[in-house]
């Protein structure tokens, strides 16, 4: 039970961390210049609506993600609207790409 | 070839009289308008471009545009053949930015202008092949049409120096034309003297100065033919109403 929590912990630690880099990915590749990392909610929608991105930019940290983390999203094989729809979800995806 | 047209305003950017600090806030305030989302895909030169041009149209206008330039954004194709060339994969951004109707699209977009929009390439012909195309679109019932002329200087790189086609500055001129009308009678007329008077980016700040000095006319020599642009006296003339 004991070990459990320190995993959970450490889980949360790194999403945490990964959520924060890719925000700074975003903001550094998008040309975001008036946006900092504490702007950015996690879940909160990055295309549209939410923080206002487009086709271009999708494409953009797309590239982005693929040179930083060496994982590489399938337009065809993956559910991109999904992967692409927070910062929450695309650290989930890359995640899970990793391991 | 001979066109009589009125001048309802110019402006040009940066202004003739540069003063760094001033044109910076200046600039600021003309780029006001444009999305923050789209702003940040605005290169130094759709900026001078979109300087030059808020100042010939109200904000809401809907006009056609004729956009030309000798050279467009080469500066970033160029920085895309250097990543190609270290084997690097190239920035959609960057590429998309990159082709010779860029800055046109991104002002149709924060214009919400819709109507038509072309640009040109004009090779040795300078300045003239925009001035046809505008022409045109005035003969075919447009009621004012805007030009917009922008170049920035060639990089190192390219053997530009005899062959009179990079300029020396960054520099946007824009102009607002139509048929009839207030503002300054200008007429163009196409001559068979031939020369080389350089290309759209060496032609450029001679056309200002044409424009903004008391001189009644500038002949542009091409090795094909030339040019010669004449202000003419007209009834409704109201230079007072023009901006340099």
């Amino acid at each position: 039970m004991t070990v459990y929590w320190i995993f959970l912990a450490h889980k949360e630690n790194t999403m945490s961390s990964l959520e924060d880099d890719l925000k700074q990915l975003i903001i550094d590749s998008l040309d975001l210049e008036d946006i900092s990392v504490e702007d950015i909610d996690s879940q909160e929608a990055l295309f549209n609506e939410g923080l206002g991105l487009d086709s271009i930019d999708a494409l953009e940290l797309g590239l982005a993600i693929r040179k930083k983390y060496n994982v590489r999203i399938d337009a065809e094989k993956d559910d991109v609207v999904k992967i692409f729809a927070s910062v929450a979800a695309l650290a989930e995806f890359i995640e899970s790409e990793r391991h | 070839m001979q066109q009589d047209f009125i001048l309802q305003k110019w402006a040009v950017w940066p202004p003739l009289q540069a003063d760094a600090e001033q044109d910076l806030a200046r600039q600021g305030e003309l780029l006001a308008s444009v999305p923050k989302m789209l702003k940040r895909r605005l290169s130094p030169l759709a900026k001078i471009v979109f300087c030059a041009a808020n100042q010939c149209i109200d904000e809401h206008t809907i006009i056609p545009t004729v956009f030309s330039s000798a050279h467009g954004e080469l500066g970033k194709s160029f920085a895309m053949m250097e990543m190609l060339e270290a084997g690097e994969e190239i920035s959609p951004t960057a590429f998309s930015l990159s082709v010779h109707n860029a800055i046109a699209g991104l002002f149709s977009i924060a214009w919400q202008n819709k109507l038509q929009s072309t640009v040109v390439a004009p090779g040795e012909e300078g300045l003239a092949a925009a001035f046809i195309e505008a022409l045109g679109l005035l003969q075919e019932g447009a009621e004012q049409v805007l030009l917009v002329f922008y170049d920035e200087p060639m990089l190192d790189f390219y053997p530009f120096a005899p062959f009179k086609l990079s300029a020396d500055e960054s520099c946007a001129l824009a102009l607002r034309i139509a048929k009839s009308g207030e503002g300054q009678a200008l007429r163009m007329s196409l001559l068979p003297l031939t020369g080389n008077d350089g290309e759209q980016p060496v032609q450029l700040p001679a056309f200002i100065r044409f424009l903004s000095a008391p001189q009644a006319q500038l002949t542009l020599k091409t090795p094909q033919h030339s040019w010669r642009w004449e202000k003419m006296l007209n009834q409704h003339s109201s230079r007072g109403k023009l901006h340099g």
